[in-house]
């Protein structure tokens, strides 16, 4: 048990040494360049509040897919439905911009919510009652939206006044989530991830929704034998995922960009699937890799600038995580042993 | 030439238990010997230190007067010992000659004719070209045994095998075994059904507690003594029940109970239709694999079936979950504690949480009460003697036998009407197999209804009222128990008939 916990540093740790070797490969002096990556983004106040932006996303699209991944439902899409929520909210914002009050920003929340949810209920129906396989049919309803947006952003919604550049109508202000702190980016969306965190460990843990979703995960068999209602447990669940994507969507674009335009998220929703399984599901575990996450977003854009390499290395720091994540679960009860065997015992 | 196993001062110590303590124990070839112990006595671990899936803390293997080092089972296959495992390592959708010449060292051609002239000269009848999943599971033991021969063993080890077997393909096996025995080689047959051994076997040696605690010649002992000796204490003796009137209601009806499925690992039921009365035991015996899984989960409601029929206290209840027949007062054991029943890794409250009946208030208004959950298990643990009263415990760490009374006391203490048990006994030892055996007549007494779905023929005759057997998928006429032989439900279960 204290294993199980244990893996993710071990993975975190391995990153790093492999990192290191990565930049070795490629002439740095490996030392500066992972000082570079994962200390310097963090040595000021900006970097610190842009950590937490980049966290409070990746944080609230895990929570919801750690309800999916607990139960054995596999929501690849939570992208699709972070950018189909930000549509929704997005399109909510946009309604009211040339309005100001109090109620615009709390509908636009509820809108993106909303959108999320919907667009995860598309999988989930499908799954409950035509059998299909969830995994893909959300990756592919990624692409959808994701073209929907591109559609909205360059035609019907685009700024009238905007030249024709993809983008719409910069949102109100009273359609912009409030910083916390002047000339720092980071804003109160933060708020709605740390809710998130609280009400999921309430509800997986305390509630009998928590424990169906529990038991299903551990064996299905086992469910199906005690009798839950395992098609509206898999609706609940995916529509919790979406939510909570849809709202990391509703917080990028009334938070950081302020409007809608192509690339609202690098990746996030895809991200988030590494963040849930380093945080091991556990809605504290979560906080914890959101952030670990998050510094490799940040490492990459400060290596991209003082080491002059692309910062998709930040994806490439992404996949070693996982990579070693996985690794680690599995083969840390496995005995390494050197067998010879002799030449005609391989034959078949 | 003579084979000589000996096995001398074996200590194997897991984690918290002594699995082989100081075993000393010597065979002869021209014998079959058995080895006998309930279960955690200690016999799979010294067959897994002969087939070298484990290694000895200490002591050591000799084959006559060798040194054996066996660290791998390639290592025992090379020492010529050869073992069959209670369940079967086949490729189910390879044919049997694919199966077969998976690990062997020669070419295709002469291993066919060597696999020919094993047949031939055992009397097996067996198609080398079909998949493994059209044999029964005698046959499938078969290509296992083959499987051994084919590298002329001196030792030969089985593991109780014949749990999956009909009374004919049993007794098939003995006269296979007799003759490898006369040729030479040396065979340990691991079990714990007493009659085996005393049919069979010549000499047989008791393991409890990791320890060896008596070897005699089995003309010397009779069931009784080898039980007391496995169970080290005199076993009650179960009382064959007396059967209830004929003239109690129906409780439970089933009409048209079909079920068909595109999954060729499952059996497809037809047409079945039967009755439980009040206070009655109605025994279903088949050999695994002909419908108890998928007749079970339609029982319970895990899948449902148009057009079938359930009436249960003059209900309807063949559209309901298996929650909502719980409610109705039913209760369902099924075969499989570890992964369906219960879950390892939950708490034992949280396995009891599992069966949240209507009245138990476990999650009220959507919270978990687990004060109330824990109460309730803790009785379920003192009621059903499970031996711990810790219900944080992960059930993970209960054995067999406990785990299957806390399943069954999960299920009984909501004193339901008709309990649907599928295999309650399985893999069990005596003490557990007793006390599951006294529980179900109690509640027959207490004039609630039972449905025993087993593969125990010996467990069937004791327990039920009436018996039908199940093969591929249909029912038997359903026959009063006095009128049933093990001889007569081997016939059917073999799909026989008798008139």
């Amino acid at each position: 048990m204290a294993l199980y916990f244990f893996t993710p540093f071990i993975a975190i740790i391995l990153t790093i040494l492999g990192g290191g070797i990565i930049f070795y490969i490629l002439g740095f002096n490996p030392i500066e360049a992972l000082k570079f990556y994962f200390l310097t983004p963090i040595s000021n106040l900006y970097g610190l509040s842009e950590l937490l932006l980049k966290a409070t996303p990746l944080c609230l699209i895990a929570i919801g897919l750690s309800f999916c991944f607990k139960s054995n439902n596999w929501n690849i899409g939570a992208e699709g439905q972070l950018t189909f929520g930000a549509i929704v909210g997005g399109g909510v914002a946009l309604l009211f911009y040339n309005q100001e009050g109090f109620y615009i920003l709390p509908l636009i929340i509820i809108a993106g919510a909303i959108g999320g949810m919907i667009f995860a209920l598309i999988p989930a129906i499908l799954k409950t009652y035509f059998n299909t396989n969830e995994i893909l049919v959300s990756l592919m309803l990624v692409y959808v939206s994701k073209l929907l947006l591109d559609y909205l952003v360059v035609g019907p919604w685009s700024n009238p006044e905007g030249f024709n550049f993809p983008e719409t109508r910069q949102f109100s202000d009273s359609s912009r989530m409030p910083l916390l702190f002047e000339g720092l980016r980071i804003h109160t969306g933060i708020f709605l991830a740390l809710a998130a965190v609280m009400l999921s460990w309430f509800v997986l843990y305390k509630t009998y929704l928590g424990f169906q979703i529990k038991v299903s995960g551990l064996s299905l068999k086992t469910a199906k034998y005690a009798g839950f209602k395992g098609k509206t447990m898999i609706l609940v669940v995916f529509m919790i995922s979406g939510a909570c994507a849809g709202l990391a969507g509703v917080g990028e674009i009334t938070g950081p960009i302020g409007q809608l335009h192509r690339m609202i998220s690098p990746d996030y929703g895809f991200t988030a699937i590494i963040v849930a399984f380093l945080g091991r599901l556990n809605p504290f575990g979560i906080i914890f890799a959101s952030l670990v996450v998050a510094l490799t977003y940040l490492g990459a854009e400060t290596a991209q600038i003082f080491l002059q390499i692309p910062k998709y290395t930040g994806q490439v720091f992404q996949g070693m995580i996982l990579f070693f994540l996985l690794a680690s679960d599995y083969l840390l009860f496995f005995k390494v042993k050197i067998l010879s065997l002799k030449k005609n015992e391989l034959r078949h | 030439m003579a084979t000589d196993l000996r096995i001398s001062n074996v200590s194997k110590i897991y984690p918290g238990c002594i699995a082989n303590d100081n075993v000393s124990l010597q065979f002869k070839s021209g014998k079959i010997y058995a080895l006998l112990g309930e279960n955690g006595a200690g016999k799979s671990t010294l067959v897994k230190i002969l087939s070298g899936v484990v290694s000895p803390d200490n002591g050591e293997v000799f084959l006559n007067e060798k040194n054996l080092k066996l660290s791998s089972p390639l290592d025992a296959k090379k020492n010529k010992i050869g073992m069959v495992f209670q369940h079967f390592n086949l490729f189910e959708t390879l044919s049997v000659f694919e199966n077969l010449s998976i690990d062997a060292t020669e070419d295709n051609k002469s291993l066919r004719v060597r696999i020919n002239e094993i047949l031939k000269k055992y009397n097996f009848s067996i198609d080398l070209d079909v998949p493994v999943l059209n044999l029964s599971a005698g046959q499938k033991q078969k290509v296992e045994i083959i499987r051994c021969l084919l590298r002329s063993p001196k030792v030969l080890i089985m593991d109780e095998p014949t749990s999956v077997l009909t009374e004919q393909e049993t007794e098939e096996l003995f006269i296979s075994l007799k003759k490898f025995c006369d040729e030479g080689i040396l065979i340990i047959y691991i079990t714990h059904k007493l009659k085996e051994v005393l049919s069979l076997c010549d000499e047989v040696a008791v393991m409890r507690k990791g320890k060896v605690v008596s070897v005699s010649q089995t003309q010397n002992e009779r069931v009784e003594t080898l039980a007391n000796k496995m169970v080290g204490q005199k076993l009650a003796k179960i009382k064959k029940k007396i059967n209830i009137s004929k003239n109690k209601d129906e409780i439970f009806k089933v009409k048209h109970l079909n079920f068909y499925s595109d999954d060729p690992f499952e059996t497809n039921l037809v047409n079945l239709n039967f009755s439980v009365k009040k206070g009655e035991c109605l025994g279903i015996a088949g050999i695994s694999g002909n419908g108890q899984n998928e007749l079970f989960q339609i029982l319970s409601g895990e899948i449902i079936t148009p057009d079938t029929s359930i009436i249960f206290r003059n209900k309807e209840i063949a559209k309901l979950n298996p929650k909502q027949r719980r409610e109705y007062l039913m209760a369902f054991s099924p075969e499989d504690r570890i992964s369906q029943a219960a879950v390892p890794e939950l708490k034992i409250y949280e396995n009891v949480a599992l069966n949240n009946f209507k009245s138990s208030n476990f999650f009220e208004k959507g919270l978990v009460n687990e004060k109330k959950i824990k109460e309730h298990s803790k009785k379920i643990l003192s009621d059903f003697s499970v031996n711990t009263d810790n219900v944080e415990l992960k059930s993970q760490f209960l054995s067999g036998g406990n785990l299957q009374k806390l399943i069954l006391g999960r299920e009984l203490i909501t004193a339901p009407e008709l309990l649907i048990c599928y295999n309650p006994t399985w893999g069990l030892d005596v003490g557990a197999i007793n006390y599951i055996h006294e529980t179900l007549i109690k509640i027959n007494n207490q004039e609630k209804s039972t449905i025993l779905i087993s593969t125990d023929t010996e467990e069937l005759l004791k327990l039920s009222d009436r018996i039908a057997v199940i093969y591929k998928g249909k029912l038997s006429k359903i026959m009063p128990s006095e009128e049933v032989t093990p001889e007569k439900l081997g016939v059917l279960m073999g799909g026989g008939s008798i008139d």
